[in-house]
């Protein structure tokens, strides 16, 4: 019975070490940096269709320091399981005018619009205006929904470098 | 060398800490009028869960804390009135007029209010929030001690 109770602890001790050192990890996944797979066509030329892998940090939209012409992470506001690589085109306060790409519909009317991005929201656009659901299509999205700042391209290595405007 | 492993297992304890606190739950401070009489105006300590926010298990009637989509750095609470595709008919201004609107809660968003909804700004200001913005669910006051308890569902007007 001794021995099965000295077992026990032990373990415990051991797996309680894993798992502050996995949270230890968490926090700085989250707080700090961590590597994303990105992938799809909506961020043409920057990025690739197949997938690239890209350090993220995630202080900069917790101080504020995110804005205009800057790569995100930002969580879809129409699947709330989905996160979304766009680049910030507005910020609160600015004036958007955008096209739609030639509807579906061919009724539809094909013309510009022009909105004030309203108070704590963001105006969020693919590279690549042809393939790409953005806010154009659902509108400025809360700034609570940025999770992260792309800055660095680690994969593949032949286009390793920063990523700029 | 006796510091230094003292301090690594500070920062081990620390982080579980802050693991548990942004997966499993975690107390919240409230103040304000906007949920009266669910909840005081001068503050309570709420219990909060964020388990259900993950596994999607929501339902209208839940008291959520969400971020502010008009302010960023600011988290409020309300009460859940309508999931994605629920029809949620609402006062407009009920200080100044009768007036109801009948609209259809969008994809991927949800639709709070406040329990008072005479002082309280809420989706019948900003509109409905996307779901990404909802930080936990509270589901048991702490403090004041007389109101120790789960949350009452609300109130019928």
């Amino acid at each position: 019975m001794r021995q099965w109770r000295s077992i026990a602890r032990e373990a415990v001790a051991q797996v309680s070490i894993v798992v502050k050192f996995l949270s230890f990890l968490h926090v700085t996944d989250s707080y700090l940096f961590s590597f994303t797979h990105v992938l799809g066509p909506s961020m043409l030329p920057t990025l690739n269709i197949n997938g690239d892998v890209v350090l993220v940090e995630h202080l900069s939209h917790r101080i504020g320091k995110v804005g205009a012409g800057d790569l995100v992470l930002v969580r879809s506001p129409l699947d709330p399981r989905k996160t979304l690589t766009k680049r910030i085109l507005a910020v609160e306060g600015d004036k958007v005018t955008f096209c739609l790409d030639p509807p579906r519909d061919p009724t539809r009317d094909y013309r510009s619009r022009s909105l004030v991005v309203p108070k704590g929201h963001v105006w969020i656009q693919g590279d690549n205006w042809y393939a790409s659901t953005d806010s154009r299509h659902f509108g400025p999205v809360p700034y609570g929904l940025i999770q992260g700042k792309v800055f660095l391209r680690v994969w593949p290595p032949n286009s390793f470098g920063s990523l700029g405007q | 060398m006796g510091e230094w492993s003292s301090f690594i297992s500070i920062v081990r304890n620390l982080s579980l800490l802050y693991v548990t606190h942004k997966y499993v739950g975690t107390a919240a401070i409230t103040y304000g009028p906007s949920m009266l009489p669910t909840l005081n105006i001068t503050g309570n300590v709420l219990l909060v869960e964020r388990i259900s926010i993950r596994t999607g298990k929501l339902r209208p009637g839940d008291v959520v804390i969400l971020r502010s989509p008009q302010t960023p750095r600011k988290i409020i609470c309300k009460r859940l009135i309508g999931m994605e595709g629920d029809q949620v008919t609402y006062v407009v201004d009920p200080k100044n007029s009768d007036r109801c609107k009948t609209i259809v809660v969008p994809k991927g968003h949800v639709w709070v209010e406040g329990d008072y909804i005479y002082d309280s700004k809420d989706s019948r200001n900003f509109g409905a929030v996307p779901y990404g913005l909802l930080e936990g669910r509270a589901f048991w006051t702490l403090l004041p001690r007389k109101d120790f308890g789960s949350l009452a569902p609300k109130p019928k007007s």
